[in-house]
């Protein structure tokens, strides 16, 4: 086997206390007002989404061709699309699909792509090299080639397109958590913990992942959400 | 008396304003945004329908259609059809050179024959000309044509590609590559095209018609974008354009920086039932469909006032449209759709997929038909494909679809407009439609020389048509041209093309 | 470093190789004849067939990648289906324009991001940091075509300040070159910003919590000095690959920019040759794509360890 020459040998890992962190994340959550806006407002999309057919007002694909692009009324509070159809139903349960290819495709881009680029910014070395590239031979790709041969293997359909759209992201997913374990394994807290470990344990190396980085790449994932620092600086 | 001297003299004044927005200009830059990049230059291999657009002004025809859709000389000059219509004899114009200096004759019109209808040089004109039997050089300036059988669509045909003549020293020496640097006999010569970018013409000074181009230079820039085109005109970065958003249309009447020209197409549009496999093998429930469709709802809803609710491949303009099963639009009728149900052995509905391509219309047209059908039981399923791939689903032999929605642009004879579609093997043949006695009165209107005549089978190949059904005509586009009021002298025609040979540009 | 940048470079043509293999296989698997889409549905079956035998069709696929891969390593990319012009002219009247675009987008982006980044999490939770937030807010949310199409009609058709579209090489004339990217390139840029300021911010925050800043600030260096010479640059590694995957993609064509504003660039030929099936215009674009991202992702990494002298360019060893 090829040795990989990683600067630093791999530690085991013990876990955090999870109960201290997730009470510690509440309290900063609740203390941040954007944050639980945000929130509100995907509660608010999610349970249009849910409820769509008890929240919206008339049926979203009912056409009214008497009454094309009509401005608000009593009947249609949006008003009403180029067919007739009224907005606000169908805002409504657009949200169905928009979340479902939000969450997905993302979903699938951060699965795949997280671990990976975790490995790949750890391990360094073969490993590295080998991802890079991979990640440069996928994002190199037209998305248009990509989607027209997934569609035409898979077939069309809304599941294809958030595969499609998934893939597509994920090579930019294991560059960015790659890139956030580079910064964060030379950081002081990793190397003490490395020492610590290492002289426990004999200085064993193995394990698959790194969770250690990977937990704070995690809380910290950084896009394309919003998100917010643990530690207010002075 | 005073009152009439004023009014006199205001005559005078607007006819002398009249004349000379009347007098042709010369010189200035003309420039045209097209719809889509141009990809093909040589008129023998083309098939988008955008390269004719640049062809009009670089090529010259063996003969023109006229606003009326008359047959009018060009390069020809004059022509007799003898032996039953089997034998057309052209007397060709005098002192034509191609752009390369090569002279125009009978022997140039023999090899431009041959080369679209050379097997190996795969030109998709060779469908249209196939009848071509014999091309005698019958001395310099005559050139004699033979046909297999009489074909009354030959003019016709030869007012568009197959009758565009491309210089035989060039052809010869480029081959395949002539489509990149294209010789013709047209008022303007190719100086250069960028893909995606421009495509740049001169004009041609030993062009026969001495007074033809005015302008000194066309430019022609591709805009996939149709607000982006439009935009681009109404900034005065473009002269003239080509399609305009339909949605834009009314409010483009009523705006004073742009002069709108409008004509009946020659296309049709509709929705192609393949009647080889379920369940469009049931004529009933082709009919089932056809009556729950709302042709004039259907139209207003998406275009407005820009097409004109359809029931045949004859929009108004065309021979034919006067037929009458062509042009009478049926009504909705739900009453009758579910008695056609019944009839057709699903009395609660059944659910068939209809492909259509991506765009905002498209899929309008698509919600709409699936809304209409729906009320009558019958679910449609809408599938989006992108065009290559419908193309070669639905294009024989495949015929891998239930229902398609895909039309044509047209041509200025009816026989283009209906023959290939429905005869059975045809190459258009989507749907897979075989009827012998249609085939046979497709084959007669062909050879019928009197208008009259034609008319008459057209009418029984409609009758025959709204019967079967292999495809729900719904709506013919009309044609529109926005350009700026300083372009003079357009001629619009209903093929939609851009002849430019003899505008010109005010200050 | 010089080892480091050969092995690097070397590395390159498996990728191209990879990629070449990839989009031979993918491109094939897509439905659409080209022969088809080039004779058009009324020609007959026998013009198609011949079509197809003249493009080399009617051979295996693997015997095709050969062939073209065989005249590729000869330095020829081959010739569109379409009119037979050969792809490297193509590509070379193409990569100007594309490169232009994507420089001045950044451009337009950094000066937008960097310094509102920057403010926005010097002064957090101050009336700049919220202005910024939203405005960055709604530069992710606004659709490019939108933007686009209403910046046209602003600039471009209203107030006739600019013109509308098209390009013209900067050699030719730099001051209409750099009018007609004006709009696009703003397009861009704010979409691109928007992302950029926002991951700038976090990160600054984040490093402004740091010990190693708190000690700076301890020792009493200008808050100025901290955040340019000791905070800024380690915020900026996420933010650095967010910019190469940005520039990566700007690289591979911004297709609808491209379009609403005529510019004749990487994107739109990409879009041209998927959709007419013109394959060897497909793989040359796809090829060019590739080396620039290899390049690009190289640049990125080589930055990595110039803003954090920690990081090593690790060299594989066999």
């Amino acid at each position: 086997m090829a040795a990989q020459s990683p600067a630093l040998p791999a530690a085991p890992w013990s876990p955090p206390r999870r109960q201290a962190s997730l009470r510690y994340f509440l309290h900063r959550y609740a203390r941040n007002r954007m944050a639980l806006f945000g929130l509100w407002v995907i509660t608010l999309v999610a349970f249009a989404a849910v409820f769509a057919p008890r929240v919206a007002p008339a049926d979203p694909t009912k056409p009214d061709f008497g009454r094309l692009l009509a401005p608000a009324s009593r009947e249609h509070l949006l008003g009403t699309y180029d067919l007739g159809r009224d907005l606000l139903s169908r805002v409504i349960y657009g949200a169905r699909t928009s979340l479902l290819a939000g969450v997905v495709s993302v979903g699938i881009a951060v699965a795949v792509g997280l671990p990976l680029g975790l490995m790949s910014g750890y391990y360094r070395g073969r490993l590295d090299d080998f991802l890079m590239r991979l990640t440069d031979a996928l994002l190199s790709f037209p998305f248009l080639v990509l989607a027209l041969a997934i569609a035409a293997v898979l077939g069309a359909g809304l599941w294809k397109a958030m595969i499609a759209i998934g893939i597509v992201f994920t090579p930019g997913f294991i560059r960015l958590s790659r890139a956030q374990v580079l910064s964060e394994r030379e950081r002081a807290y990793v190397e003490a913990a490395r020492a610590r470990r290492a002289r426990r344990t004999g200085g064993s190396s193995g394990g698959t992942s790194c969770p250690t980085a990977s937990r704070r790449c995690w809380c910290r994932r950084r896009w394309p959400w919003p998100q917010r620092s643990p530690r207010r600086p002075r | 008396m005073r009152r009439a001297f004023l009014a006199v003299a205001v005559l005078v004044v607007l006819l002398a304003g009249l004349a000379s927005a009347q007098t042709p200009r010369r010189g200035g830059i003309l420039r045209a945004g097209l719809d889509a990049d141009p990809p093909n230059m040589d008129p023998h291999q083309s098939i988008a329908a955008v390269d004719r657009q640049v062809f009009q002004n670089r090529y010259d025809k063996l003969v023109d259609v006229n606003q009326n859709l008359e047959i009018v000389p060009m390069l020809a000059t004059s022509w007799t059809i003898s032996n039953n219509g089997r034998t057309y004899t052209f007397r060709l114009r005098p002192n034509v050179v191609f752009h390369d200096g090569t002279p125009f004759n009978a022997e140039a019109v023999r090899y431009n024959f041959e080369r679209m209808l050379d097997r190996s040089f795969a030109s998709p004109r060779r469908s249209e000309i196939l009848l071509v039997e014999k091309v005698t050089v019958v001395d310099p300036q005559t050139v004699q044509i033979d046909l297999e059988k009489p074909f009354s669509p030959f003019l016709s045909v030869l007012s568009d590609r197959a009758g565009m003549m491309v210089s035989p020293t060039a052809a010869r020496r480029l081959g395949r590559d002539f489509a990149r640097e294209p010789v013709g006999t047209g008022p303007y010569r190719f100086v250069e095209k960028r893909p995606q970018e421009r495509i740049v013409l001169e004009r041609f000074d030993r062009h026969w018609d001495r007074s033809a181009g005015y302008v000194d230079r066309i430019l022609y820039r591709p805009f996939a974008d149709e607000q982006s085109r439009l935009a681009n005109l109404l900034a005065g970065e473009l002269d003239i354009i080509n399609i305009p958003p339909a949605t834009e249309v009314p409010n483009l009447k009523k705006d004073a920086r742009v002069k709108m020209l409008e004509r009946e197409g020659l296309g049709w549009q509709g929705v192609w039932l393949m009647v080889n496999g379920t369940p469009f093998n049931n004529r009933a429930l082709r009919q089932a469909l056809n009556a729950s469709i709302d042709r004039r709802t259907l139209a207003r809803v998406v275009f407005g006032e820009v097409v004109t609710p359809a029931n045949g491949p004859f929009p108004p303009g065309l021979l034919g449209h006067d037929s009458g099963p062509n042009n009478r639009i049926p009504e909705r009728n739900l009453d009758l759709a579910r008695a056609k149900l019944r009839e057709g052995g699903q009395p609660n509905g059944f659910s068939f997929t209809l492909k259509i391509v991506p765009g905002r219309q498209e899929q309008q047209v698509g919600q709409i038909i699936q809304s209409m059908a729906g009320e009558v039981g019958i679910r449609v399923n809408l599938e989006i494909v992108e065009f290559g791939t419908m193309l070669s689903q639905i294009s024989p032999p495949n015929h891998r679809f239930e229902a398609a929605r895909l039309g044509w642009s047209g041509r200025p004879d009816p026989d283009g407009n209906i023959y290939g579609f429905f005869v059975t093997g045809g190459g258009l043949n989507n749907s897979n439609y075989s009827n012998p006695r249609l085939d046979s009165l497709l084959d007669a209107a062909r050879i019928l020389t009197t208008a009259d005549l034609r008319r008459r089978a057209y009418a029984d190949i409609m009758n025959i048509l709204n019967e079967d059904l292999p495809y729900m005509f719904l709506w013919w586009p009309k044609d529109y041209k926005p350009m700026s009021p300083k372009l003079q002298g357009f001629v619009h025609v209903s093929d939609g093309m851009m002849r430019f040979r003899n505008v010109w540009l005010n200050p | 470093m010089t080892r480091y940048l050969t092995q690097r470079l070397l590395l390159t043509i498996p990728v191209l190789f990879l990629v070449s293999i990839i989009v031979f296989t993918l491109i094939n698997l897509i439905p659409g004849d080209p022969a088809l889409l080039m004779a058009g549905g009324e020609a007959g079956q026998d013009v198609v067939e011949a079509l197809r035998k003249q493009m080399g069709l009617d051979r295996p696929l693997v015997v095709r990648y050969a062939i073209w891969l065989g005249r590729v390593v000869r330095g020829d990319l081959g010739k569109s289906v379409r009119d037979g012009r050969p792809v490297l002219d193509v590509l070379r009247l193409k990569l100007p324009v594309t490169i232009q675009l994507a420089a001045i987008s950044l451009l337009v982006s950094w000066c937008i991001a960097i310094p509102a980044g920057i403010v926005a999490a010097w002064k957090r939770r101050s009336v700049v940091d919220y202005t910024a937030t939203t405005v960055a807010l709604a530069g992710v949310s606004i659709p490019n075509f939108w933007l686009g199409i209403m910046l046209l009609y602003l600039f471009a058709v209203n107030l006739r300040w600019l013109p509308p579209s098209g390009y013209v090489e900067p050699w030719v004339n730099p001051i209409r070159s750099l009018e007609r990217m004006v709009l696009p390139a703003t397009v861009l840029g704010t979409a691109l910003a928007a992302l950029v300021m926002r991951l700038l911010r976090s990160s600054m925050l984040e490093v402004l919590g740091t010990e190693y800043v708190r000690t700076a600030q301890a020792k009493g260096l200008a808050d100025r000095r901290v955040i340019t010479r000791h905070a800024l640059r380690n915020a900026l590694i996420p933010v650095v690959t967010v910019m190469g995957l940005q520039l990566g993609g700007l690289l591979g064509g911004a297709v609808i920019t491209e379009t609403i504003f005529a510019v004749p660039g990487i994107g739109q030929l990409a879009v041209q040759s998927i959709l007419t099936r013109d394959y060897p215009m497909v793989q040359g674009v796809v090829l060019f794509s590739a080396v620039a991202i290899v390049f690009v992702n190289l640049s990125v990494d080589i930055i990595y360890s110039l803003l954090d002298p920690r990081i090593r360019l690790v060299e594989a060893r066999s």
